[in-house]
C-alpha cells in the first residue's frame, strides 16, 4: 500500500515540474497551415509572415531528404524573430532530425581548431538511422515479490518470475526496476517486453489465460496471447545516431593511450573517412539510412574568412546537412580581412545562399508578441498595462519590453496583486534604463565618469 | 558456410600462438576484420576454448563472446544499474569439446531425467524442452552451421546426473577431418613459449 502511494507522488511530482522558461520557450512550430501559409497568431508565432512562409518552404525541402548542403541566410534587424524562426523549424521537424544550433563564436576554441569545431558541428547534424539487435525479455508475469527491509530504511529486494508458453525464469530486480514496475502497476497476469540494455518496461495487456478473473479490468484491457518460445528474444531496434557520435566512438583511444587524450578533442580524418566509407557501404545494402539534419549558425558574421571558405567548401559535399544562418549586420568589414560585405559574409558565400529577409514588428504584433510572453511566463496583465508596454516596445526595443514582464510582475506580486497595472510598468520603466536612455545619460553626464575622453570613433566590435 | 570456406578462412589468417599456463594459445585475425582465440590442451590437443571478439553496430567495443569452454566469470554487475538479471539458479549452459563429440551442459536443472526432451530441428538448432514448461532452450551449433551441415537426431544422446543436463552430439566424419586438417595447421605454427623472453629488461 505504502509503495502505491510513493509511486503516485512521485507521478504528481513528475507532472507540476516546472520547466525554466528561456528567451524562446514560447514557440511550439512555424504555424503554418497545410497550404504553408502562415496563421498570424499561431503556436507562439507572431506576425512575419513572409519570412515564415519562406522557413516553411525551406522546411518542406529538408524533409525531403534529398537536397543537400543549402545555406539560408535570415537577415534583419536586431529583434525581429530571427531566431525565433530557427527555433520554430527545430521544433517543426521533431525530434528525430537532427539540428544543431550553434552560435558563430563557439568555434574559438583553445581546444581545437575553428575547421574542426565546424566540422564537428556539421557532423552533428546529420543523422544515420540504423537497425540495432537488442536483447529484450518477453513473458507474462506469474509473479511478482518485492520485500521491504523491516526498518523502513535501505534497499528492496525483488524477484520477478516470468513465463512463455515453455519456460520459466526467476530475475532478480534493482531497486529502479521495483519502482517503475510499480509506476507501471505491472501485475500477475500482464504480458510484459522489458529491453534489457535500456531497462524500458512496456505492457503489452493481459494474458488470455486471465480473461476469466473479473477483477476490476477496465474497457481498454487488451488481451493478448502468452508469448511462445524463449523468454529473452533479439530484437531489431530502429534507432538515429549522429555522424559525431559514431566519429567519437571509433575514435577513442584504448589502453593506456586513452589517459593521455580527452574524451573527443580533434577528430582525424581518417577515422571520418573510414566511418564515411562504412555508411555508405550500409546505405548499398540498405542498413542504414541518412537523415540530412539542419545546422543553425546564429550571429554568422562572427565567423571569420577563413571559415566562410571552408563553409564554401563544405556545403559541396554530398553527406553535407543544410545550413541556416542569422545575422542582423548591415554592410560591414568580413571578420579577418578589411573587405567589406553585405552582412559581413564574402559575396561568393551569399551567392550559394538564398536569403529571407526579417522586417520590423508592427505594433499589433508587438502587443500580440507581449501577450504570449505573458501568459509564458505566468503573468496577468492589465489591458492598460499591455498598451503602455506594447508602446514602449515600439519606441525602445521588443527585448527591453519583454525584460520588464518579468520585473513589473515581481513588483506587482510585492504589493500583492494578481494583475500587473499601469503604475508597476511605470515603476520598473523608471528603475531600468533602455538602452537609449542609458546612452542618453553617459552623453549627459560624460564629464563625471572616469576615462571619458570622447573617442572619435565608435568602438570597433568586429 | 561450406567447409571448404571455412577451412579457407583460417587457412588465410593471421596467426599467432603461443604455449602459456599449459595451454596451447592461438589467435586468428580473419580477413573479414573477426578476431578469434582458440586454446588447446597440450597433451591431447582438443579444443578447450574458443572465443570471438563482439563489435557493436557502431564500432565500439563490446566484450568476447565464448564458443567453447565455460564462460568468462563476469564480475558481479551491479543490480542497481542494471535493474534486472536472472537469478542465481537459472539454468547456465557451457559447452565442451572432445575427440568424437559436442558437448553441451546445461546446470540447475533440478527435474529428472524423463522431462526433458532433445530434438534437432530443421532450423539448424537443437532444442531443449521440458514436459513440465521449466526450461526451454534452442541451442545453435556454430560448429555444424560452419561446415555447411544440419543437426540430425541420431546422433544426439544425453544424460542427467548432479542437477546437469549433459548433451552429447556426436561428430560427423566431415567435422573430424576437418578438425584434423586444421588442428595440423596449427601445430606447425611458430610457438613461442611463455619463458621466452620478449623484451630483455637488463
Amino acid at each position: 500500500m505504502a509503495a502505491v502511494a510513493a509511486a503516485k507522488v512521485q507521478e504528481v511530482r513528475e507532472i507540476t515540474r516546472i520547466e525554466r522558461i528561456g528567451a524562446h520557450s514560447h514557440i511550439r512550430g512555424l504555424g503554418l497551415d497545410d497550404s504553408l501559409e502562415p496563421r498570424n497568431v499561431s503556436q507562439g508565432m507572431v506576425g512575419q509572415l513572409m519570412a515564415r512562409r519562406a522557413a516553411g518552404v525551406v522546411l518542406e525541402m529538408i524533409k525531403d531528404g534529398k537536397i543537400a548542403g543549402r545555406a539560408i541566410l535570415l537577415a534583419g534587424q536586431p529583434g525581429t524573430g530571427k531566431t525565433a524562426i530557427a527555433m520554430g523549424m527545430a521544433q517543426a521537424l521533431g525530434l528525430d532530425t537532427p539540428f544543431t544550433s550553434m552560435a558563430g563564436s563557439e568555434i574559438y576554441s583553445l581546444e581545437m581548431g575553428k575547421t574542426e569545431a565546424l566540422t564537428q558541428a556539421i557532423r552533428k547534424s546529420i543523422g544515420v538511422r540504423i537497425k540495432e539487435e537488442t536483447e529484450i525479455i518477453e513473458g507474462e508475469v506469474v509473479e511478482i515479490q518485492v520485500d521491504r527491509p523491516a526498518t523502513g530504511v535501505g534497499a528492496k529486494v525483488g524477484k520477478l518470475t516470468l513465463k512463455t508458453t515453455e519456460m520459466e525464469t526467476i530475475y532478480d530486480l534493482g531497486n529502479k526496476m521495483i519502482d517503475s514496475l510499480m509506476k507501471e502497476k505491472v501485475q500477475a497476469g500482464d504480458v510484459i517486453t522489458i529491453d534489457k540494455a535500456t531497462g524500458k518496461i512496456n505492457r503489452l495487456g493481459r494474458s488470455f489465460t486471465r480473461a476469466r478473473d473479473y477483477d476490476a479490468t477496465g474497457s481498454q484491457t487488451r488481451f493478448v496471447q502468452c508469448p511462445e518460445g524463449e523468454l529473452q528474444k533479439r530484437k531489431e531496434v530502429v534507432h538515429t545516431v549522429t555522424l559525431h557520435e559514431v566519429d567519437v566512438i571509433n575514435s577513442r583511444t584504448h589502453g593506456f593511450l586513452a589517459l593521455f587524450s580527452g574524451d573527443t578533442g580533434e577528430i582525424k580524418s581518417e577515422v571520418r573517412d573510414q566511418i564515411n566509407a562504412k555508411v555508405a557501404e550500409w546505405r548499398e545494402e540498405g542498413k542504414a539510412e541518412i537523415v540530412p539534419g539542419v545546422l543553425f549558425i546564429d550571429e554568422v558574421h562572427m565567423l571569420d574568412i577563413e571559415c566562410f571558405s571552408f563553409l564554401n567548401r563544405a556545403l559541396e559535399n554530398e553527406m553535407a546537412p543544410v545550413v541556416i544562418m542569422a545575422t542582423n549586420r548591415g554592410i560591414t568589414r568580413i571578420r579577418g580581412t578589411t573587405y567589406k560585405s553585405p552582412h559581413g559574409i564574402p559575396i561568393d558565400l551569399l551567392d550559394r545562399m538564398i536569403i529571407v529577409p526579417t522586417s520590423p514588428y508592427q505594433e499589433k504584433d508587438l502587443k500580440e508578441i507581449l501577450k504570449i510572453r505573458c501568459e509564458e511566463e505566468d503573468c496577468e496583465m492589465a489591458d492598460d498595462a499591455l498598451t503602455v508596454l506594447t508602446r514602449i516596445a515600439l519606441e525602445t526595443s521588443l527585448r527591453y519590453a519583454i525584460q520588464l514582464i518579468t520585473t513589473a510582475s515581481l513588483v506587482s506580486r510585492k504589493r500583492k496583486s494578481t494583475e500587473v497595472n499601469i503604475d508597476d510598468v511605470k515603476r520598473v520603466y523608471s528603475l531600468f534604463l533602455d538602452e537609449n536612455r542609458s546612452s542618453q545619460f553617459l552623453k549627459e553626464y560624460q564629464d563625471e565618469f572616469m576615462f571619458n575622453e570622447l573617442e572619435e570613433q565608435a568602438m570597433e566590435v568586429a | 558456410m561450406a567447409a571448404e570456406q571455412w577451412l579457407k578462412a583460417v587457412q588465410e589468417a593471421k596467426k599467432t600462438a603461443i604455449i602459456q599456463d599449459g595451454k596451447r594459445k592461438v589467435h586468428f585475425m580473419m580477413g573479414d576484420g573477426k578476431e578469434m582465440v582458440e586454446e588447446y590442451h597440450l597433451d591431447t590437443n582438443v579444443l578447450t576454448r574458443r572465443a570471438w571478439r563482439e563489435k557493436g553496430k557502431l564500432g565500439q567495443d563490446v566484450g568476447w563472446a565464448v564458443e567453447v569452454g565455460d564462460p568468462d566469470p563476469k564480475p558481479l554487475d551491479n543490480l542497481e544499474v542494471s535493474g534486472i538479471r536472472e537469478s542465481s539458479n537459472t539454468p547456465i549452459i557451457s559447452r565442451r569439446i572432445t575427440k568424437v563429440s559436442l558437448e553441451w551442459r546445461i546446470r540447475n536443472l533440478p527435474y529428472p531425467k524423463d522431462v526433458y526432451s532433445v530434438t534437432a530441428e530443421n532450423d539448424k538448432t537443437i532444442t531443449v524442452r521440458t514436459s513440465n514448461k521449466k526450461y526451454f532452450k534452442k541451442i545453435s551449433v556454430p560448429d555444424l552451421e560452419r561446415v555447411g551441415l544440419k543437426p540430425e537426431q541420431e546422433r544426439i544422446s544425453f544424460t542427467h546426473q548432479f542437477n546437469t543436463l549433459i548433451i552429447t552430439y556426436k561428430k560427423p566424419p566431415l567435422l573430424i577431418d576437418l578438425e584434423k586438417t586444421i588442428l595440423q595447421e596449427i601445430l606447425q605454427l611458430k610457438t613461442r613459449k611463455e619463458s621466452d623472453v620478449q623484451c630483455p629488461t637488463s
